[in-house]
């Protein structure tokens, strides 16, 4: 199978900067939109819910992978003599380390 | 509705694991020779004729999973909640991240696997199906475990 070599710069990006953005929304909630499951509305940003719980997760991830999509585009762009420099590893290493601090960060449900 | 979802979801979840698992045993411990074991066999697959199948599979059970996810938010979460299961609770708290990686990660899992040299992207396509295997693993523990807690229809 033959894909542009370009391809490969996109997901990698796309891998880590997906993972870093995602830890960084929750963390700061930057939710694109929420939800209502209660009420089974949608809302811009981080609207609160009329009436139950409000769920972001949606948001995260649409803001996750709007940035990544973005960057990666970008960086696909990159000449070849500056492409050789993205390390096919930051594709698991940069997720691998944003599990060890998602671990980190709720780790007190495990410590109480 | 609920229930269908929730069978169909753990299904799909069930079919991913098995692919994942014989993928990464198939990356780490490949069969060397022709014995006739069951671990042997469980060994010798071809890894890389699993890839579609994973991405597939992922996507299905994640937006299964992303639907359901739904009425556990304001059902069986308030439940684990009130009854203070807070390792339950943050176990499945870590799975939305988790799987939410796991998702990050699938375009460069399916080039790694599917389009690019496969010797120079050894190392890469072992340790992405390695995070994949964990990430469809922990999912799978820990939605069972959550749904045994309290369940759809419980």
């Amino acid at each position: 199978m033959r894909v542009s070599p370009s391809y490969a710069v996109f997901t990698v990006t796309f891998a880590a900067v997906f993972s870093l953005v995602y830890v960084l929304a929750v963390e700061k909630n930057w939710a694109l939109f929420s939800y209502a499951p209660a009420t089974g509305t949608f809302a811009p940003l981080t609207t609160p819910a009329a009436a139950g719980p409000t769920m972001y997760w949606y948001g995260w991830i649409a803001t996750a992978a709007i940035v990544a999509g973005a960057v990666a585009a970008v960086a696909s762009l990159l000449p070849e003599r500056l492409a050789k420099f993205v390390w096919p590893g930051f594709a698991w290493a940069v997720p691998v380390a944003v599990l060890i601090a998602f671990g980190y960060l709720l780790s007190g449900y495990f410590l109480r | 509705m609920w229930i269908t979802l929730l069978i169909a979801h753990g299904l799909a979840a069930f079919m991913l694991l098995g692919a994942v698992t014989h993928q990464a045993l198939g990356v780490w411990l490949p069969a060397r020779s022709k014995s006739p074991t069951f671990v042997n066999r469980l060994r010798s697959v071809p890894p890389a004729s699993y890839v579609n199948a994973i991405v597939v599979l992922f996507l299905t059970t994640m937006i299964l999973g992303g639907i359901i996810y739904t009425n556990y938010r304001i059902g069986a979460r308030l439940t684990l909640e009130r009854a203070r299961f807070w390792k339950t609770f943050g176990a499945f708290e870590l799975k939305e991240h988790i799987v939410t990686i796991g998702f990050g990660i699938l375009p460069a899992y399916w080039y790694f696997w599917r389009a690019a040299s496969r010797e120079e992207s050894a190392v890469t396509r072992a340790m992405l199906t390695t995070v994949l295997a964990f990430v469809v693993w922990w999912g799978f523990l820990v939605g069972h475990l959550a749904n045994n807690v309290r369940g759809l229809g419980t």
